[in-house]
């Protein structure tokens, strides 16, 4: 048996998508920046794209600027960003449950002379917007929220955030990597300023992402060279990869609605069984604001790398908020600050299902994680019936 | 190297944990380790007769290197003399299992030290090693930002329990009084956090039980040493005397009754 639930780890590519690039590569190989027909039907191609994938966020389409990845565009946006714009301030907010990414982002800045506050989440893992409103001071200059948790799937109040931007005159980037694709995602209607999208997350290419960037915002580049992306992101562009990207925002908004009603049968079938079947489980994250494909537990008495290992066995891949899994051992930044013990936060599990999951996945993991879970807390010196 | 990238002997071990379960009776000592910052926890449980380990078993709550370490502890000190039995180097532990991770490396350094810990548990008991039990003396120190976040999240008095709906408390133990508190506030939010300095909350027995079974989650050995935040309550730092480690706890209200 071999089931994956760890899709916001990483996703398949989907084979629409693989489809219709391999041309791409080959027969209709341009450079946009060339002058001659073949660099122009490039430019004909990477600007429908760019179109359609606006059109995904509701932005216009000079405001897409094409990277590497999520991570690129987070650096983009945010030492892009607080370079360009120090003048007016050096002061930038984040919250404690940011991505890996940009934490260190915020400790790159901190090094080069920029403030950074962090503001607190509560136990479900939500900004509160009072808390962020008292932090801003006359030198913030950007606030980075993401627009949901990878970790536990917390939608983050982004329509209030972006309000408060706007009311003070702080640029809102938002990483939404996580939230794409699941939940719509609407720049204007959220006064976002700053967005990043990853390719992959929504089952198109591996190394391509997007910063969407509100006009007039000022950044300033970190790559240098031939000036494209409005001069913002020099390389010529990935064609193919950006054509993956538009062929599975396509997909994406003809298939969404019934998708995303799948992902949440599935998810709420998971938390129902599993916190009815095991006693003293427990979920993290909110019970209502959250992602539809993310279900995200602990399990008093055990630790999380041990039931990683545990479910691989037996032909599950799943992920952990344990410390013994991570590079650092720290354990899970966002686990933490929703108010959790060490050893609470060691005893995690996270499922999120995508595109190709079934149901017998969910009923795989229902039937095997109660037994695993029993196994464990037999040898567990904290756990008792 | 991946931290999970294990040999086949771990995962063995792992999936197979040797001796698993405790001993009971007189003759048996206990070797209890653990590390709160990094959540893992060791027993060693021994039998010793004529100076040998008779019988050996082990409870562990950690990721697959530390069962796998324990499990493999067990193995490698059944049947020695205590002597022998001391000298287990966690170097010894990890390259009986074909190696570990390197980052791991602390999950075996605790294998061998619970058995050098139930080791000394039974010398000290047997009188073959000067005695040094040690009164832990806490002092009531002051708690720093106690006075700053008054009534901004730091509460002496609970007399209006609506004031903590959905929040997450620290509760730092005063007696019977917040027994009584913990008790009223765990069936207004789900996050009840109780700390004490001692090892264990002393309530008459049948409380006790329901105590456990509230769901208020106890901090034993824990003192609170700061209270900080930004105009609120937002977080504690806890000093766990027992490891002599400081960690931070996001909380919303900090009750400290006279």
């Amino acid at each position: 048996m071999s089931v994956y639930l760890d899709y916001q780890s990483a996703k398949p590519v989907d084979p629409r998508v693989i489809e219709e690039m391999v041309p791409y590569f080959h027969d209709s190989f341009g450079n946009p920046s060339s002058l001659h027909k073949v660099g122009d039907e490039a430019t004909v191609v990477l600007e429908e794209c760019r179109k359609t994938i606006a059109g995904f966020i509701n932005a216009e389409k000079d405001e897409i600027i094409f990277t590497s990845g999520a991570t690129e565009s987070n650096n983009l946006g945010l030492i892009g960003y607080a370079l360009r714009n120090k003048a007016k301030g050096n002061h930038i907010i984040i919250s404690e449950i940011e991505h890996i990414s940009i934490q260190n982002l915020a400790k790159y800045l901190e090094k080069n002379g920029f403030v950074v506050s962090k503001v607190p989440v509560d136990q479900y893992g939500r900004v509160n917007i009072q808390k962020l409103t008292d932090r801003i001071t006359d030198k913030t200059i950007l606030i980075s929220i993401c627009y949901a948790s990878n970790e536990i799937g917390t939608i983050q109040p982004a329509a209030g955030i972006g309000k408060l931007c706007r009311e003070k005159n702080i640029v809102f980037h938002t990483d939404a990597v996580a939230a794409e694709g699941l939940i719509p995602l609407d720049v204007k209607k959220d006064n976002i300023d700053l967005l990043t999208l990853s390719s992959n997350d929504i089952y198109g290419p591996k190394g391509l992402g997007v910063l969407f960037k509100r006009k007039g915002i000022r950044l300033n580049p970190l790559l240098i060279g031939g000036g494209q992306e409005y001069g913002l992101r020099s390389g010529a562009e990935n064609i193919p990869a950006i054509v993956g990207m538009k062929k599975a925002v396509e997909i994406m908004q003809k298939d969404k609605k019934k998708e995303v009603d799948k992902f949440r049968c599935y998810r709420d079938n998971l938390i129902k069984n599993i916190l009815g079947k095991i006693p003293r489980a427990y979920l993290n994250g909110h019970p209502t604001e959250r992602l539809p494909n993310n279900a995200h537990f602990r399990f008093e008495g055990i630790e999380g790398e041990a039931l990683l290992l545990s479910l691989k066995d037996e032909g599950l891949s799943v992920s952990t908020g344990s410390a013994c899994s991570s590079k650092t051992l720290e354990p899970s930044h966002t686990l933490i600050a929703t108010g959790l013990l060490h050893e609470e936060a060691h005893g995690s599990l996270q499922l999120t299902c995508g595109r190709f999951n079934r149901e017998e996945d969910i009923s795989a993991v229902i039937k095997v994680l109660p037994g695993v879970v029993e196994k464990l807390r037999k040898l567990s010196p904290i756990w008792a019936e | 190297m991946k931290s999970t990238q294990y040999s086949e002997k771990v995962l063995d071990h792992f999936r197979n944990p040797r001796n698993v379960g405790a001993l009971e009776g007189e003759d048996v000592y206990t070797g209890r380790v653990g590390n709160p910052v990094c959540g893992d926890l060791m027993e060693i449980y021994i039998k010793v007769e004529d100076n040998k380990i008779e019988d050996i078993k082990l409870k562990t709550f950690g990721c697959g290197s530390a069962i796998a370490t324990a499990s493999m502890v067990t193995e490698m000190a059944r049947g020695k003399t205590l002597e022998e039995a001391e000298k287990i180097t966690r170097q010894d532990v990890a390259d009986e299992l074909d190696g570990l991770p390197p980052i791991k490396m602390h999950c075996s350094n605790l294998a061998a030290d619970a058995l050098k810990d139930a080791i000394k548990n039974y010398r000290d008991k047997k009188g073959d090693s000067p005695h040094t039990a040690q009164e832990t003396q806490i002092s009531q120190k002051e708690i720093v930002g106690e006075k700053e976040f008054l009534a901004k999240g730091v509460y002496h008095e609970t007399d209006d329990l609506s004031l903590f709906k959905d929040k997450r408390i620290l509760i730092a133990e005063s007696g019977t009084r917040s027994i009584e508190t913990a008790f009223a506030l765990i069936k207004l939010t789900p996050r009840v956090v109780f700390a004490t300095t001692t090892k264990e909350v002393y309530m008459e027995t049948g409380l006790k039980k329901k105590f456990r079974e509230s769901g208020v989650k106890v901090l034993f050995e824990s003192e609170i040493i700061e209270i900080k935040g930004f105009k609120e309550v937002e977080k504690v730092v806890i000093h766990d005397l027992d490891e002599d480690e400081e960690y931070e706890l996001f909380v919303d209200a900090v009750i400290i009754e006279a």
